[in-house]
């Protein structure tokens, strides 16, 4: 059995606080935490390898060690549980389970960085999850594990919950905080970025939920076994969602550098694909497909997956078979990044909808000849155009669909007999599906 | 629920403020305003409990939480239509969302989603007549391992189990446990006259030193509630003119730091003071005599540095 840093605790009830005790829980929450400045803890956390866990994979050492500590601002720290990318559903479990873990993580960030206030942003859909983590934050205060004065320690950390309302970009750091601020959640230009001037203009460290839940493990066992159950450039282990045609689909915890062969078909994860492999979404809706080919050379790590031109993101597998059509899956990708675009960059907000409009116009059956360049035309337009990466998000699955599995786009283009027919641009008005 | 082009009936004021100013409702209000620096922030929360309170955000709730948030109207229905969670329009009792995205949808979540037209007699976006059903097309939930999945209300649905809506792990719909999800809700709506409330943003807390619960918010952000500084790696050397040069490396925070000796055995002395911006001291110190940095930000010291000893 692989050691696990961050779902040790799963089915075995560690919503409660008694339970989550009896398992080892809280036990950093005293000297081996309060004995450590905050220099030797962030390079603790630096030299364990930890990367941000939600999708950009920045090292969190060296996010913490831009938040100033003397701006005269107090400094927040608000957890990104805003888990939205189509296939990602690991936050919404670790929440579930083992709620504790996300509160000691958070004491442990809280106390590197001097965070008085805390905030747990979790997307609305979640109320399952938020009654969890509120109850879980009610025993931690009543038993003195949070508010004034920790275990002895004279640190003092309030948490709350923040419940979103259904805006996938709320998961954008920048639009998160704007979200807590009680604004639309549409994402700031950066720099400045959160670390200097974040919620409320203070600084601000944003952090995904299972970055944090690794922290207890990391102090516990040291930042050396920690980096030792990956791979070299990626430290300790990962939390994958694997969804799709798989025999077993569920929250997976395997050490980085895993083949993700081995992930789809070990009997100890998810027992293997049903039929035949066609392709894999390796982390998220938005992050480049990879054929059957190409997954059979895939190792889960950051390095590895970049040399494959995708990447890792929120470890969000999802495998489909041969029978699925890729025509259908970017046309329900690109509906929903066109729902999903918060409306303040012109080529997002006007690209995103063109673009699926011209899919849904293919899907119709009313395709012409030039739809899909014209498509991989608006991906390249809206590409680095905008303050976030959500039109890049759109754009890449729009590039790999359509240029990894070409020849089933070709055929739905000539469903329609007069596909050769020159296209007629007002056909993509906006309105036209509405 | 999105419905930017259905004219909806709107109520008074004066028919949804009883609704909204009871002590139950106002109480919360005012600790989640205390949970944030600005009132503004508490806009979306305090939405959430006019929508609790209501089953829906009519105009004039909206309104009412711009009062309670101190942001203009105008503002808050912004705000309100751009998160898709906020009912602009009332609901049947059991609002079903069925997940449409990559995931529900290669495993079948069109086959459901007709599946459920059908046998409701409603399509995307209605109510039954008997206001009991309400279907929406929705985008990830975020249960994808549960694929092709649905909310009922605020609750994840595959399957039905011992009598609960349930979301057994690895379980998707399929056409007979979505008949089975609406024969329970069906049932549910027989013996029970309405769905018990939800709490949609968490309870108070009765803690003591809480802010929320005392309202000591603009204490409780002092800045100086961070811990105190440290310093780290002092070091000694001799210079060539035989002074004794001490360095260090300072937190950016540390607004004063002591340079403290001894000579022997005895307690450290303090032998300089200076602010956090100095790098270095040069003087006379006998050989052997120990030296170590205490940092300190506002009123709080930081725990000693390291010792070093003065060579001969």
């Amino acid at each position: 059995m692989a050691t696990l840093t961050v779902t040790q605790n799963f089915g075995k009830g560690a919503k409660d606080l008694s339970v989550y005790k009896s398992l080892g829980g809280y036990s950093s929450i005293g000297s081996r935490l309060f004995d450590l400045s905050q220099f030797e803890l962030i390079d603790l956390v630096t030299s364990s390898g930890l990367r941000g866990r939600g999708g950009a994979g920045f090292p969190t050492g060296m996010k913490w060690s831009f938040v100033p500590r003397n701006s005269g601002k107090p400094v927040y720290l608000v957890v990104n549980a805003d888990e939205g990318e189509p296939g990602t559903f690991k936050d919404h479990f670790l929440m579930l389970e083992d709620p504790h873990r996300l509160i000691e993580g958070m004491i442990v960030c809280g106390w590197a960085l001097g965070v008085r206030t805390a905030y747990i942003y979790v997307r609305g859909e979640f109320l399952p999850a938020i009654e969890a983590l509120n109850a879980a934050l009610k025993q931690a205060y009543d038993a003195g594990l949070l508010g004034e004065n920790i275990a002895g320690s004279g640190y003092s950390l309030d948490i709350y919950v923040h419940r979103g309302a259904g805006a996938y970009i709320c998961g954008e750091e920048t639009a998160l905080i704007n979200s807590l601020e009680g604004f639309k959640g549409q994402p700031r230009l950066k720099p400045p970025f959160p670390a200097v001037s974040g919620a409320w203009a203070s600084p601000t460290c944003v952090n995904n939920v299972e970055t944090l839940m690794a922290l207890p493990w990391i102090l516990e066992n040291g930042p050396a076994a920690y980096q030792a159950l990956g791979t070299p450039k990626s430290g300790g282990t990962k939390v994958f969602s694997v969804s799709g045609d798989v025999k077993r689909p569920g929250v997976y915890e395997i050490p980085l550098g895993t083949p993700l062969m081995e992930l789809l078909e070990s009997p100890d994860l998810c027992q293997g694909v049903i039929g035949t492999l066609k392709g894999v979404i390796p982390g998220g809706s938005s992050s480049p497909v990879l054929t059957a080919e190409e997954a059979k050379k895939a190792n889960m790590d950051y390095e590895a997956l970049a040399s494959l031109k995708t990447m890792l993101g929120s470890g969000a597998v999802v495998a489909f078979n041969e029978t699925r059509g890729a025509v259908g899956m970017l046309a329900s990708l690109t509906r929903f990044y066109a729902h999903e675009s918060c409306g303040q960059c012109t080529p997002c907000r006007e690209g995103t909808g063109y673009a699926d409009r011209i899919l849904k116009t293919v899907v119709a059956g009313k395709g012409r000849d030039g739809d899909l360049e014209h498509m991989l035309d608006i991906a390249d337009n809206i590409s680095y155009t905008t303050i976030c990466p959500l039109a890049i998000a759109d754009a890449w699955p729009i590039q790999n669909f359509i240029g990894k599995f070409r020849s089933e786009f070709d055929a739905e283009v000539a469903k329609n007999p007069g596909h050769a027919q020159a296209r007629v641009s007002s056909d993509f008005r906006p309105g036209a599906f509405w | 629920m999105s419905h930017c082009h259905t004219k909806v009936e709107q109520p008074s004021a004066s028919e949804i403020l009883p609704k909204l100013e009871v002590p139950g409702v106002l109480s919360r209000v005012e600790e989640l305003v205390r949970r944030y620096p600005l009132p503004r922030a508490a806009l979306l929360e305090v939405l959430w409990l006019a929508q609790e309170a209501l089953g829906w955000l009519p105009d004039e709730a909206i309104r009412w939480a711009a009062g309670k948030c101190k942001v203009s109207p105008v503002h808050a229905f912004g705000v309100s239509h751009f998160y898709t969670m906020y009912k602009k329009a009332p609901t049947g009792r059991f609002f079903v969302q069925i997940c449409q995205n990559v995931s529900c949808h290669i495993l079948g979540a069109e086959d459901i989603i007709a599946h459920a037209e059908k046998a409701l007699g409603i399509r995307n976006g209605e109510t039954t007549a008997d206001g009991l059903f309400s279907l929406l097309r929705v985008e990830c939930l975020g249960a994808c391992g549960n694929g092709p999945v649905l909310q009922v209300n605020d609750d994840f649905a595959t399957d039905v189990v011992d009598g609960t809506l349930a979301m057994p792990a690895g379980v998707g719909l399929t056409p007979e446990r979505f008949d089975r999800i609406v024969d329970w809700c069906r049932r549910r709506a027989a013996s029970l006259k309405a769905e018990p409330a939800r709490d949609a943003v968490g309870g108070l807390f009765d803690t003591k030193g809480h802010p929320g619960a005392t309202g000591a918010t603009s204490a409780a952000q002092r800045p100086d509630y961070a811990p105190a500084p440290p310093a780290l790696g002092v070091a000694v050397s001799r210079t060539e003119d035989g002074k004794v040069k001490v360095v260090w490396r300072a937190a950016p925070e540390s607004n004063q730091l002591h340079l403290e000796s001894r000579a022997g055995t005895g307690d450290f002395k303090l032998l300089a003071t200076m602010t956090g911006k100095d790098k270095e001291w040069l003087g006379e110190l006998s050989a052997g005599t120990e030296v170590r940095v205490v940092a300190q930000s506002g009123e709080r010291r930081a725990k000693p540095s390291n010792v070093a000893k003065v060579e001969g």
